[in-house]
């Protein structure tokens, strides 16, 4: 779901909007440097194809069901910055033609979906599939990279929605984000690693860089891979650790309490007990919070486990044929 | 073709710079002006009716909206009400009722103005034509594919006596059609190429 056009701040929206202007005009540059004349169809078919492919609904339950998003493949079809020109191409359409997010937010959902998903997305996709090697690389990447770009969205989301508010307020939506977005994400992975292992099985030279990972351009400044996954990994514990911490006092509030009490020695007795505040009971009307922070934790660590999973035992499939691919390679 | 009305012939940058102007006297509005709201109500009401949009079809997509628009009112109320100081239920009818006029705003617009001027109205208005071309094509092979995917649907469905469809099955269908879709761009763009296409779109109204 889309962004409407009443739910962020002024600011977050005007920040929003010049940043995805900027970052769009860029990607354009990059596509159009790369491509030429082609840019037109092969941007705008694409385009047209994720649109579509987004129609297709995957029954996840009873009444439920998802669909593709899309950033992380389009960006291992054509590399980062295409992908977010098609994000862009689509995001556009869906807001003119179907009244499918905000146009003031339009430059927010093209932030997260197309900058953060597809070339955030990208910059973990890529040293992990250089890592690895192959097609388990290809597919590894894929399905890690949809995950994380799921998550990082849903941050860099609460990041729009909390700016400006109070530190809590932050931290209740990105837990909130963290739950929901986790078993998205795990959705997002699932959906993409099927159609990378399709297309891996049938036409693998649709992938961009062919399967020979020395064909893989390194087309990002060497610096973002590790500040994405970096963010990624820090969000990752910030969203999952956030439900336990954001209780426990500021940091920068429990040294000062704690410099605080040093001059006065008589007031607390050291016996009486290390750690009241562990024992403070959980204020009224808040009950349920705790079964959400517990149920954030484990989504979390449940879908991790599940897209890693997943993302193993899909990969297995190619080990032996790239093994042979080996044999051959040294024959000759 | 839909039924037109007056505002089907005025300009399309005029059109468009209304609508989001609109959409953006709506989004700065603070929570609960609702004489200023109403105003806007009243003036996006004449435009509705003399554009000939029918009311059945803006009431059916917004019907399909409200879903997820209570669901945020409800998630996000909090936040209003606390800095507006308004009780919580107005602050949700509140932001429901902005983001509905936002809506059929910009919904009364995409109705009032093909999507081809409206593209050559943002081109106008400075969008990159790198960016505008690339829509148009977009266009141009949406429903193309949309109706590709429909055929492949059905063939499905022929050959697996209802049984539904996994998630590998579904998976496989989209591969197929990305195949497929990338094939027929490598013929389009032939074809364009062969007809001298150097990059730039160029259309009777330039």
């Amino acid at each position: 779901m889309h962004i409407p056009d009443v739910l962020l701040g002024g600011g977050a929206a005007a920040a929003t909007a010049a940043l995805g202007a900027a970052g769009l005009g860029w990607a354009l540059r990059r596509v159009d440097e790369r491509h030429g004349p082609r840019t037109t169809s092969l941007m705008g078919m694409t385009a047209a194809f994720v649109f579509a492919a987004q129609m297709v609904n995957f029954p996840v339950g009873p009444g439920v069901s998802g669909h593709l998003l899309g950033g992380v493949l389009a960006a291992v079809l054509l590399g980062p910055w295409a992908g977010a020109v098609v994000i862009a191409a689509v995001l556009i359409v869906q807001c003119f033609l179907f009244q499918d997010g905000g146009v003031t937010a339009l430059g927010a959902n093209f932030v997260n979906m197309g900058l953060v998903g597809s070339v955030g997305g990208y910059a973990i996709y890529g040293p992990i599939r250089r890592a690895l090697g192959g097609r388990r690389g290809i597919l590894i990447g894929s399905m890690v990279a949809a995950w994380f770009s799921v998550l990082l969205a849903a941050g860099a989301f609460s990041i729009e929605l909390g700016a400006g508010g109070r530190r809590e307020d932050f931290f209740r939506i990105l837990s909130w984000m963290a739950l929901v977005h986790a078993g998205i994400g795990v959705g997002e992975a699932l959906i993409t690693g099927l159609v990378v292992r399709f297309v891996l099985l049938t036409r693998p030279e649709l992938i961009e860089g062919g399967t020979n990972e020395d064909e893989l351009p390194r087309r990002m400044p060497g610096w973002l891979s590790p500040a994405v996954a970096g963010l990624g990994i820090a969000l990752a514990v910030a969203a999952f650790a956030s439900p336990f911490a954001a209780e426990s006092p500021d940091g920068l509030e429990y040294v000062g309490s704690m410099f605080g009490f040093l001059p006065d020695e008589e007031a607390p007795p050291l016996v009486r007990s290390p750690m009241p505040d562990y024992q403070a009971p959980v204020p009224a009307g808040f009950g349920g919070i705790d079964q959400v922070k517990a149920a954030t934790a484990a989504a979390g660590v449940v879908g991790t486990l599940v897209v890693f999973g997943f993302a193993w035992a899909m990969a297995r499939v190619f080990s032996a044929g790239d093994a042979k691919r080996g044999a051959w390679a040294d024959a000759a | 073709m839909p039924p037109d009305g007056p505002p089907r012939r005025v300009d399309a940058r005029v059109k468009l710079i209304a609508a989001v102007g609109f959409v953006v006297a709506v989004v700065v509005a603070p929570p609960g002006s609702w004489r200023y709201l109403a105003g806007l109500g009243i003036a996006l009401a004449a435009v509705v009716v003399a554009s000939k949009t029918p009311p059945i079809k803006l009431l059916a997509r917004w019907l399909a909206f409200a879903p997820a628009l209570g669901f945020l009112a409800v998630l996000t109320a909090g936040r209003v009400a606390e800095s507006s100081a308004l009780p919580w239920r107005i602050a949700a009818l509140d932001l429901v009722a902005r983001n509905s006029l936002a809506f059929v705003a910009m919904m009364t617009m995409a109705h009032a103005t093909p999507w081809t001027d409206l593209l050559a109205a943002m081109r106008r208005l400075g969008m990159p034509a790198a960016l505008a071309s690339t829509l148009a094509f977009m266009y141009r092979y949406l429903f193309v594919l949309r109706d590709e995917l429909g055929r492949m649907t059905t063939a499905r469905r022929a050959r697996t006596f209802g049984r539904g469809p996994g998630f590998g099955s579904l998976a496989s269908l989209i591969g197929a059609l990305l195949g497929r879709a990338l094939d027929r761009e490598e013929r389009v763009f032939a074809a364009m190429t062969a007809r001298g296409w150097d990059g730039t779109l160029r259309t009777l109204d330039d």
